[in-house]
């Protein structure tokens, strides 16, 4: 696919989660509209390897930021691995759809939603795909508020140190959490220095930019070391009503201005 | 005699000789058995580092892909330290990573309180799909290391630092099936003693002048909670509960629940360690006797009924 039909892509799963939100009143908004592009180009880029035949991936992505996994729900669907009937009965008790993704879910490849075991986790499956000589990757996307759990740092010098050259993490780095910056919160930053300081090949790109994106996948690809993209972001990014604001974490009521301010803008 | 840990270690490296997906995680914690494994099998031994957390996410990534994961840490912090990726990982996936967890109970004297395991047991039985085995020799170590070889599941070993004596006569698979072995003849008058681990031994020594007033069943497996020990025991009044736990949670809150699911309301009296933390130095057994657990104080607690 041309780059042109990828953004178009992120805009119209953008539109499709908006009225689900609409629809089952919870939710993670911000952090689901702040990965867009990157879920968009793992699965669009040729990133995550489809098997049309046998309806399944073979490559593995991992969303730590587990309140963020319904991100890749339509996309999902278009796959054909999720079906449409739980897609369309999303929000009532007989979907398997969540809002926090685990593995009941198809295509969905770890039950996650407490911060920081992803990293982990992706790496206890490369370490297992390279001693069985097996050509698969595994991407982990944790969100940058991830990055205060002991167990992310924990996990990146574990992937160092074994050079799992078949794992790539990338941080969506939105610059803020539930109360508030990072910057004033609890600050992170210089956060490529310190992933950098651990021996990590580190990338910085515009997470909205899915050129960029593309490029440094390529990169992190065909790289012999484990590596890690920044990924710059706009929490909520597509709709002014979210963009940059904490409280859009979380779903809230939106008035029937803001709702078709937020539609016009998802076109 | 061998330490449990070498004997759970050497099963392991056997069937590692054949089977290329058992992988064997270590937080930075050792045996003498453990020199063997990791010089033969370099690529599946995995040092994590001195990170429980961390050990417990890889152990969930590689038993996702199908492997036989074993993870081997200090008792105390396998399973504190690290019990909330235990939830995530193995409990919420029903992954079957087996923790053999060394050191139980206040194994580690004199280190002090940071290096007990007094609360592992409660702990273990919160999480949901977990099983608890304790064993108190070696035979039964290696029954249950030969289990989770062929089958494996999400469990919790609970093994002592100190080499432990024989039992006689030895666990055999029946009994290893029932997760539970009783030794002496069941009469209505006398008092069960329950208990597993270390402690299991010391109530036998505790109580051997007058033995024939007792029985005592050695609980290796205290969860699944073993579906037909009450049939074995309905007969007997009076149950007295050892181990060396702190109260909340302890083995006799399990045996109760057993019971209670089962409609068996026996006197249980309970016998472990009070609700406080161990500063004190001089020893395993000087604490035990400075807290309640001494083999006196078993004694004593049988004149109770």
């Amino acid at each position: 696919m041309i780059i042109n039909d990828l953004e178009n892509l992120a805009k119209k799963y953008r539109r499709e989660i908006f009225e689900k939100f609409l629809k089952t009143k919870q939710g993670h908004p911000g952090s689901i509209f702040s990965m867009m592009e990157i879920v968009v180009s793992l699965y669009y880029g040729g990133f995550i390897r489809f098997d049309k035949n046998k309806k399944n991936f073979s490559d593995k992505i991992l969303i730590s930021k587990g309140h963020a996994t319904s991100a890749i729900y339509p996309i999902l669907k278009d796959f054909g691995v999720i079906n449409k009937k739980d897609w369309d009965k999303w929000g009532e008790s007989k979907s398997s759809l969540r809002i926090f993704g685990n593995i009941s879910i198809p295509g969905v490849d770890i039950t996650s939603g407490s911060l920081g075991h992803c990293i982990g986790s992706g790496a206890g499956m490369a370490v297992s795909y390279k001693n069985n000589n097996q050509n698969k990757k595994v991407y982990v996307i944790i969100s940058e508020g991830e990055l205060y759990e002991g167990s992310t740092w924990e996990a990146l010098l574990f992937a160092k140190h074994k050079n799992l050259d078949n794992l790539t993490i990338i941080i969506d780095i939105n610059s803020l959490i539930i109360l508030g910056k990072t910057s004033d919160c609890l600050n992170l930053d210089p956060i490529k220095d310190k992933i950098s300081g651990l021996g990590i090949e580190t990338h910085e790109v515009d997470g909205h930019n899915i050129d960029s994106l593309v490029n440094i996948l390529k990169v992190t690809d065909e790289s012999k070391n484990f590596s890690c993209i920044l990924a710059n972001t706009i929490k909520g990014k597509g709709s002014s009503v979210m963009e940059n604001k904490k409280n859009w974490h979380y779903w809230n009521p939106m008035t029937k201005n803001e709702i078709k301010i937020t539609r016009d803008e998802l076109k | 005699m061998t330490l449990q840990r070498d004997i759970f270690i050497k099963e392991i490296t056997k069937k590692m000789e054949n089977d290329k997906k058992i992988y064997f995680l270590s937080a930075d914690f050792g045996a003498a058995a453990l020199d063997e494994l990791r010089a033969k099998f370099p690529k599946n031994f995995i040092h994590c580092g001195i990170s429980e957390q961390a050990m417990l996410d890889i152990a969930t990534g590689l038993a996702l892909e199908k492997n036989k994961v074993f993870v081997y840490a200090m008792a105390p912090f396998l399973s504190l330290r690290a019990i909330e990726q235990v939830k995530c990982g193995p409990g919420l996936m029903n992954l079957p990573i087996c923790m053999i967890s060394v050191g139980i109970g206040l194994g580690y004297a004199d280190a002090g309180p940071t290096h007990y395991a007094n609360e592992d047991f409660s702990c273990f039985r919160s999480i949901v799909g977990s099983s608890i085995f304790t064993p108190s020799d070696n035979q039964t170590t290696k029954l249950i290391a030969k289990d989770m070889l062929t089958k494996p599941k999400f469990s919790y070993v609970r093994l002592d630092r100190d080499k432990q004596y024989d039992l006689q006569p030895k666990v055999n698979n029946t009994d290893y099936r029932n997760g539970f072995k009783i030794f002496g003849k069941i009469v209505e008058n006398k008092i069960a003693v329950i208990s597993h681990g270390k402690i299991f031994h010391d109530c036998i020594q505790a109580l051997k002048q007058k033995k024939n007033k007792y029985i005592f069943i050695n609980l290796f497996r205290s969860k699944p909670f073993p579906s037909n020990l009450v049939k074995s025991v309905k007969k007997i009044k009076n149950f007295l509960v050892v181990d060396e736990q702190t109260p909340s949670g302890n083995l006799s809150s399990c045996v109760f629940e057993g019971f209670r699911d089962k409609n068996f309301f026996p006197k249980i009296i309970s016998k472990s360690l009070p609700e406080r933390y161990f500063f004190e130095n001089g020893g395993r057994e000087y604490l035990l006797n400075k807290f309640g657990l001494s083999k006196k104080d078993i004694l004593k607690a049988t004149k109770d009924f």
